[in-house]
């Protein structure tokens, strides 16, 4: 008896109902995702990557078919527990970094943990983390405008990693970093991959692409290779 | 620790200094506006009531009927108490003072300047009972007479100046002394008000005016004020027995109705003030509004990460009660400058400005600031709660 995914797509639709008509960005798709994989996502502008990625990050329901996470019906929980689910499980890497702009380097690391704990950090966990990724003390006290890209993306990493989540979603999270940066930062992912997270990658280069395991390719909506 | 949420709000309102510092002065004016308004209407509630409440303890008991009489055979109608009511006020009244008054009113020239005014008939006995003597002494009859303070400001009248009594073309008019110049009593609750008028003994007055044994009024001044509806029971009981023959009542009741009737006008006063808050609270609004818009993708990050609604809500909520703070204590600080001043000007006097009853406007206007900024940010914090983290995130 095969291990029950921690993520499963059954026959997922989602159909967006524009002015112009309607719009089928996934098209019966059906996936099962294991734990501890690396898996990218690749196609080409229009696909149905991002529309897949925010319903893995449960930022979307679908329209029709399932939706599994843990073997939780995604569409059958309250919109609070969608919520505690996403700060509790999954954690997010942008290509556009999207860190907090009014908080320090610190701070936004430190974010997720008040989210979960409802107090401040007093255990030195975020400043660990920042370490980890390679951001110093000074650096920690920056505010996001005042950091490099890499900087930016490797306090994202810390921020997405601090509540120990066992999914990582990463949209292009190379995408607005020079070669040798990226590089750096899918290190980083790899590692996070051996210590047994499972990793879902968008990305729209195949080196990238390469160090997953699996590559999942869509087109309209529709899975065509994997 | 700060709540991380607070300290956000903070940060974008540090961040928007300008803007909220312009929405911030509405919110001063607004409590300013409430806060000196309150705090005049109450220093003038409590000025009256403390003129007023100086004769509390007086009953007052005027004719209730209109009797027709012939004088000089000319049938005129007049109302009076007659000597039997008398008797029965005196009778139901106990060990309280009675008081017959006679009054009307008439012309007087003082040297060669005329005037009109009230003339009081009281026996001189009576005199010392309610009014004092400022300068000069009580009359002891005859034509030695009292006047008000007033009335002697206005003429320049001194001990023992000379007043013809009655209108200016009359020959043979009556001349009456100045013996004493009394204190000052402001408004009277009893009925007599004396700083505009001249009192003169009663024998002097049914020796010109007629009116023997019928008076124009009666107060009873009541020993212990506790007891006052109870004298005044005793008195409607005997006297208006069979009809209605007398009306009775006392201070307390003008008192309540005057303060009843500052009371409405400070509560108008205060909701014209109250205005400007509406404006403030639409400035807040705005603010608001412009906040959530432009952290509309910052929004979408808090949601995406797992923030839940109720805590994006808190942060709006959060930057909204930091504005109506700031501008609650500024507005709170001004109103007590700009209250004390408009008290002074439109009062003369602040005595009554530091009672707790009128400085309780600066809490009240600080709290109805802070209560109106809740509100203006109630929809721009449910809104940015509300929105669809994959648009926000999207939103440039």
């Amino acid at each position: 008896m095969s291990q029950e995914p921690l993520i499963r797509l059954t026959d997922v639709s989602k159909v967006y109902h524009l002015e112009s008509g309607d719009f089928t960005a996934l098209d019966h798709v059906s996936l099962d995702i294991q734990e501890n994989e690396f898996v990218a996502i690749m196609g080409p502008s229009g696909s149905g990557k991002s529309t897949m990625m925010n319903h893995l990050g449960i930022l979307d329901v679908p329209t029709a078919g399932a939706l599994y996470i843990d073997g939780k019906d995604v569409a059958k929980l309250t919109a609070l527990e969608r919520t505690h689910m996403r700060r509790d499980m999954i954690g997010y890497i942008f290509q556009k970094f999207y860190l907090i702009p009014l908080l320090t380097a610190y701070e936004n690391v430190e974010y997720p943990l008040i989210l979960k704990y409802k107090k401040r950090d007093t255990t030195g966990k975020a400043a660990e983390m920042l370490t980890a990724v390679g951001i110093d003390e000074h650096m920690s006290a920056h505010r996001p405008n005042q950091l490099s890209g890499g900087q930016q993306q490797r306090v994202a990493i810390a921020r997405a990693l601090i509540n120990e989540p066992r999914i990582l979603l990463c949209d292009e999270p190379t995408g607005n970093l020079d070669r040798k940066t990226g590089f750096q930062i899918m290190d980083i992912l790899i590692n996070l991959h051996k210590h047994g997270k499972t990793v879902i990658l968008v990305t729209h280069d195949p080196k990238i692409a390469e160090y997953a395991h699996r590559i999942i390719e869509l087109e309209d909506g529709r899975i065509v290779g994997s | 620790m700060m709540d991380i949420f607070f300290d956000l709000s903070v940060r974008s309102v540090r961040l928007n200094f300008l803007r909220s510092l312009l929405a911030s002065i509405g919110i001063v004016i607004g409590v300013v506006a409430i806060s000196s308004m309150g705090m005049l209407g109450t220093n003038m509630q409590l000025s009256v009531k403390d003129q007023l409440s100086a004769n509390v303890n007086t009953v007052m008991i005027s004719s209730d009927v209109v009797k027709i009489r012939t004088t000089a055979n000319v049938s005129t109608t007049s109302s009076g108490i007659d000597k039997s009511t008398l008797n029965d006020i005196e009778s139901s009244a106990g060990q309280n003072q009675v008081i017959p008054i006679h009054r009307t009113s008439t012309q007087f020239t003082i040297g060669s300047t005329d005037g009109r005014g009230s003339i009081y008939g009281l026996d001189p006995n009576d005199i010392p009972k309610f009014l004092t003597v400022d300068q000069g002494s009580l009359t002891k009859g005859g034509s030695d007479v009292l006047v008000g303070a007033t009335i002697a400001s206005n003429f320049n009248l001194n001990v023992g100046s000379r007043i013809k009594i009655g209108p200016s073309n009359t020959a043979n008019r009556p001349v009456v002394r100045v013996a004493g110049i009394l204190t000052a009593r402001g408004i009277a609750s009893d009925g007599v008000n004396a700083d505009t008028a001249i009192i003169v003994p009663d024998l002097w007055y049914t020796d010109h005016y007629g009116d023997k044994d019928v008076y124009d009024q009666v107060n009873v001044i009541v020993q212990n004020v506790d007891t006052i509806s109870d004298v005044e029971s005793a008195i409607d009981k005997k006297v208006n027995r069979n009809t209605q023959i007398v009306r009775i009542s006392d201070a307390s009741s003008r008192l309540t109705s005057i303060t009843a009737t500052l009371g409405t006008i400070t509560t108008f006063i205060m909701a014209i003030g109250g205005i400007s808050l509406v404006v403030a609270a639409v400035s807040i609004f705005n603010v608001m509004m412009m906040s959530v818009k432009e952290r509309v993708q910052e929004i979408g990050i808090l949601l995406s990460i797992g923030t839940e609604k109720g805590e994006v809500r808190r942060m709006f909520l959060y930057e909204a009660i930091i504005l109506g703070l700031i501008g609650a204590i500024v507005g709170g600080i001004c109103s007590f400058v700009i209250g004390y001043s408009v008290v002074n000007a439109m009062l003369g006097n602040t005595t009554y400005f530091f009672r707790p009853e009128s400085l309780i406007y600066i809490p009240y206007g600080m709290v109805i600031g802070v209560v109106v900024c809740i509100i203006s940010g109630m929809y721009p914090a449910w809104m940015a709660s509300n929105m669809d983290p994959i648009d926000a995130l999207r939103s440039e």
